[in-house]
């Protein structure tokens, strides 16, 4: 499929990416564009994802306090936002399919933690566990 | 280089006049094949005044001044976007978080195709 015009925050930002089982994997906060060294325009590579995606699209202080919490809560590591390949792409709908699963990408780390070792914890949550 | 970074840059003309801000930016799905699809490649800017009135897209998918729908919806899309023009990629030049065009006059902003 190729010559299909999108807008970026028309629709890619704020949409729901899904794996092929068909759970939220993130929303797109921001994407990442790759700039070619001939001079050709840029085109898009990556969606990111997490609050260290969306953080600097916020702008201001609230935008710092979610970066700030964030590194706060993956314990000072320097990762990045997460990043889902446009490779891995396999539907533009509504929401995004993708062709891995969350916990293989594993693009949220601090949720992913919360899970295993808080809510899946709670009595009743059996299913929130992997 | 993040997507996100482009949105609400100023946009100036060839001779330092406002445009208004980059609304939003027309990616084409004909770059390097990534997997299934062709990779979305810049293709322009859309730049214009009010980006809450643009945001809700009744100016994209036919055309900004060719709105289908109840008249007064139509009236008032065409109101409110009635400064929101296109800037090509070709024409625009990003330099110190300012988008400047090679051109004074801006088309206005083609249709979703």
């Amino acid at each position: 499929m190729t010559g299909r015009t999108r807008d970026l925050a028309l629709h890619l930002l704020d949409r729901q990416v899904v794996d092929p089982d068909g759970h939220a994997v993130g929303r797109v906060d921001d994407v990442e564009l790759l700039v070619p060294e001939d001079g050709s325009p840029p085109y898009v590579v990556a969606m990111l994802t997490g609050p260290q995606a969306l953080g600097p699209r916020l702008g201001g202080p609230l935008g710092r306090w979610v970066v700030f919490w964030s590194h706060v809560l993956s314990r000072g590591s320097e990762e990045g936002p997460g990043r889902i390949g446009m490779e891995l792409v396999t539907d533009f709908g509504a929401d995004i399919g993708i062709s891995r699963t969350r916990l293989e990408l594993g693009v949220h780390p601090n949720e992913d933690r919360a899970r295993d070792y808080l809510i899946g914890r709670l009595p009743g949550a059996r299913g929130a566990r992997r | 280089m993040r997507g996100a970074e482009l949105l609400g840059l100023p946009v100036v003309g060839p001779g330092g006049e406002q445009l208004g801000k980059v609304l939003d930016v027309r990616l084409v799905q004909d770059g390097p094949l990534l997997g299934a699809y062709a990779a979305l490649r810049v293709e322009g800017l859309i730049v214009g005044n009010r980006p809450t009135a643009s945001r809700l897209g009744y100016d994209r998918f036919d055309g900004q001044f060719d709105v289908r729908g109840p008249w007064l919806l139509a009236v008032c899309v065409r109101y409110l976007t009635r400064h929101t023009r296109y800037l090509p990629w070709e024409e625009a030049e990003l330099s110190a978080g300012t988008v400047r065009s090679r051109v004074g006059n801006l088309p206005t902003v083609p249709k979703i195709a």
